[in-house]
């Protein structure tokens, strides 16, 4: 009757390995959560928008994540100086009216008067002193490395202050407009510990907290008195978390939520065909490449090689063929909707496999040629086939592909102690929304040690670009910069990727390019 | 029977002291939670503060130590992903796992009991051929695909409960379905052998010869002393439902232990498995003590030694 306790155990163990090897971490896919008990009913409900994501957000700490499913719900919690409008007009105002450059190394920010924490407390400069202060000076905190560039910020009265910066830093405002630069209340936090605000968080945003059940739901409610008055027609937001892709289907099919993200292909047409919910497909800013590796022992370090697998991948038959023809082919990685992006490289690609065979017979390889390629699998939308089918077309011009797939925590290992082979598959994003992100990976700082890439040249028109207040100049900077990317192939790109929503009709809903739930952009159909 | 106790109790130590090293051990040759805690295109500089100011730039037998000694005093770490300690946590979700382990082991034991007393007193007939069969059916049935099936069947084209989530009784009966399925096939194994034998006991025939309703016989004699198996193997099916609470929680989005073990896995969230894995631990030497202790308590002939 009684079993030995390890062999107890082991299923467990076992079997949580085993599970999470074979489930999607869809939280780092730029992905994370009904109300009350009600399960299905929810969706009927006029004024309640309940959205699934694939998991929990984790933590009211504005400062210590890096998780771009969390940041989607803060948004509605909390107020920026200043938002970042991608799609549209950029840099717009939000508890800052105006800002200007005192010099290279001091910005001011004047505040709005009439912005007040859920809690009633007005939002002042000393708030401001006080978030940001905060994250600029503890390196212990996930986002410090994103404002390690603030040495101070000055307060000249409540409404108004000065931000230092260690140099001239052109992009200020858009890390001001990102994850953690939510501005936090600070007497609040003093009068009642961290401990207290993470479980009873207080923003200025237009929804305020309501609970948290962790690994279940998030709720937030109306802020009657939030300065930009009724923003949406929302009472109440319930963010849920289900990790499981078809129970998200099946919440939606049968009324549970009113959006779910990230769909895989196979659910589409279950979606599309059930009475009453549709799939809507939106742009994310992540680009899907190859990584060929420089190193000279490598074949991959022969530009003509590089160039061969470029012509020899027809970037839009994997779109039609894997992503039912979603997603924009490129050849950089920098997508429009962030500063200094080359419109003229993005929705182009290179086919040509005649041309590619000759390029391998110039290179020496015109008995063929082998090739290993590491790909994650399960990390990116169709990240398997996608490899699967550029192996195929790798082929068809003499490139024999071993392909290596690899579990992502040991994909990364290998990828960060720089012993991947000749290509791996990756799919990058940048929420900074400024070409400096994407580009850094290019120069020696970052490419070196990683693929043996180095160029003087760009190096240097970076450096310049990087503390470069002129902003046409520094525009023109990245320009130059991806097109000599493209040129030097250092990295080979393959297509800008889509997100793909199951969402009930009765909804008006447009993804967002920066993937965040902005509730006021979502309605009721008319 | 308190030296037993003791000594049980006592057992307990080695046990937990080598599923710590077996945890530590499985998580660091696992990979770097650093680099799956920062965005796929973060600086080495990044990664080397990060993985120093946790204290990972250290060789694992001092990370080891390290971890052992704050385990001692109640600390399992800080969790990377939640930013706070990771045992209440742990303990938060606690009440989740216990409430679908409560209801799944109701669904088990309503099934299994008659299911089993049936079986056993219809031995040899096509009912106990089905029975049986449905057993085996059960006990084979991954719960990720039946949890699936019954989403399919009992609240989308038949939305008699919810999808999925917590906070009701209709939320609970699918997952509890779900896991309890799995547990009632073997208590119904289980229950039909020790039936089996109990009716074959003298002092069954007696009660027959005398004359006793079938009934009384079934129930009262039989059945009453078939219980002593029966309730030791539904104690130790607690290490079953926790164990498939992974993936039905999973499945339905039940927000407990096996969600967040998933999750915290997935995410190399350290200190959130080892607090788990401990805790679950904890809870099935625990049940298994009670259920050692019962199986004596309700056999005097058992001997506390």
């Amino acid at each position: 009757m009684k079993r030995p306790f390890l062999m107890q155990m082991m299923p467990i163990v076992v079997g949580g390995l085993l599970l999470s090897g074979c489930m999607t971490n869809e939280e780092n896919m730029t992905t994370a959560p009904d109300a009350g008990g009600e399960g299905g009913a929810s969706s009927s409900n006029d004024t309640t928008l309940t959205i699934a994501q694939g998991s929990d957000m984790v933590s009211f700490d504005v400062h210590d994540h890096s998780n771009t499913s969390t940041e989607a719900i803060h948004v509605n919690m909390f107020s920026y100086l200043v938002k970042n409008d991608v799609e549209g007009e950029g840099i717009v105002p939000d508890l800052a009216t105006d800002w200007e450059l005192v010099d290279d190394e001091t910005w001011q920010f004047t505040l709005r008067d009439d912005a007040v924490f859920h809690n009633g407390d007005p939002v002042t400069a000393e708030d401001v002193k006080f978030t940001l202060e905060r994250v600029a000076k503890d390196n212990t905190l996930q986002e410090h490395e994103n404002y390690r560039q603030i040495n101070e910020v000055e307060v000249i009265d409540d409404h108004t202050f000065l931000i230092h910066t260690n140099g001239p830093q052109p992009v200020l405002l858009n890390r001001l407009s990102r994850l953690g630069s939510g501005i936090l209340p600070k007497d609040y936090i003093e009068e009642n510990g961290w401990d207290h605000f993470l479980q009873e968080p207080v923003g200025s945003g237009p929804y305020q907290f309501v609970e948290w059940i962790r690994d279940d739901r998030v709720v937030l409610e109306r802020f009657d008195d939030y300065f930009g008055g009724d923003v949406a027609v929302w009472d109440q937001l319930v963010f849920r978390s289900i990790p499981e892709s078809s129970t998200r289907v099946g919440e939606v099919i049968a009324g549970g939520v009113d959006i779910a993200m990230n769909i895989a292909p196979i659910d589409w047409d279950r979606v599309n065909e059930n009475e009453g919910t549709s799939i809507v497909e939106g742009q994310t800013n992540r680009t899907m490449m190859l990584v060929p590796n420089h190193r000279e022992e490598y074949p991959t370090s022969d530009p003509l090689v590089r160039e061969a697998i470029d012509l020899a991948i027809d970037n839009q038959a994997l779109l039609d063929n894997l992503m039912g023809g979603s997603g924009t082919p490129t050849l950089t990685r920098v997508n429009p909707g962030n500063f200094g992006a080359n419109e003229a490289l993005h929705g182009e690609y290179r086919y040509d496999p005649d041309r590619a065979k000759e390029l391998l017979e110039e290179a020496g390889y015109g008995d063929g040629l082998e090739l290993t390629l590491h790909s994650p699998d399960g990390r990116y939308l169709q990240d398997r086939e996608t490899t699967e089918v550029i192996a195929g077309m790798l082929s068809e011009v003499g490139i024999d592909v071993k392909i290596d797939f690899m579990e992502w925590s040991a994909y990364v290992d290998l990828r960060d102690a720089h012993e991947q082979k000749d290509l791996y598959l990756i799919g990058l994003t940048g929420s900074l929304w400024d070409a400096a992100h994407q580009l850094r990976h290019h120069t020696s700082m970052v490419a070196e040690d990683h693929i043996g890439y180095s160029s003087e040249e760009f190096d240097r028109i970076y450096l310049e670009a990087e503390v470069n207040m002129d902003e046409a100049e520094r525009e023109q900077q990245y320009i130059d910069l991806q097109t000599m990317a493209d040129e030097e192939l250092i990295n080979i790109m393959l297509f800008q990727l889509d997100s793909f929503y199951a969402v009930n009709d009765r909804i008006q809903f447009e993804p967002r390019l920066d993937e965040m739930w902005r509730v006021e952009e979502i309605t009721l159909s008319e | 029977m308190r030296k037993y106790l003791l000594w049980r109790v006592l057992q307990i130590i080695p046990v937990l002291f080598l599923i710590s090293i077996f945890v530590f051990a499985l998580l660091y040759l696992a990979g770097d939670p650093v680099a799956l805690m920062l965005p796929e295109d973060a600086t080495q500089e990044q990664v080397d503060a990060l993985r120093e100011s946790l204290g990972l730039d250290q060789p694992f037998y001092i990370q080891y130590l390290s971890f052992v000694g704050d385990m001692i005093q109640g600390n399992f770490g800080y969790s990377y992903r939640y930013s706070q300690p990771a045992l209440p946590i742990v303990l938060e979700r606690l009440p989740a796992t216990f409430e679908l382990a409560f209801a799944s082991m109701i669904v088990a034991v309503l099934i299994a009991v008659p299911l089993g007393i049936l079986s056993a007193t219809k031995r040899n007939t096509a009912l106990d051929v089905f029975i049986s069969g449905a057993s085996v059916l059960g006990k084979a049935m991954p719960n990720f695909w039946l949890g699936i099936m019954l989403i399919l069947m009992l609240a989308i084209t038949y939305p008699f409960f919810p999808v999925s989530g917590s906070g009701s009784v209709a939320h609970l009966i699918l997952p509890a379905i779900t896991l309890g399925t799995g547990c009632a096939a073997e208590m119904t194994r289980v229950l039909r052998s020790s039936m089996l034998e109990t009716l074959n006991q003298d002092y069954v025939r007696t009660a027959v010869s005398k004359g006793v309703k079938n009934f009384f016989v079934v129930y009262k004699h039989a059945f009453r002393n078939a219980l002593i198996p029966f309730i030791t193997i539904t104690f130790l099916q607690v290490s079953t439902l926790v164990s498939g609470a992974l993936i039905t929680e999973v499945v339905f989005s039940w927000p407990g232990l096996g969600q967040l073990l998933i999750q915290a896995i997935n995410g190399r969230d350290m200190a959130v498995v080892q607090a788990t894995v401990f805790i679950v631990a904890f809870i099935v030497i625990v049940v298994n003590l009670m259920a050692d202790v019962l199986y004596r308590v309700l056999d005097p002939r058992i001997q506390f030694d």
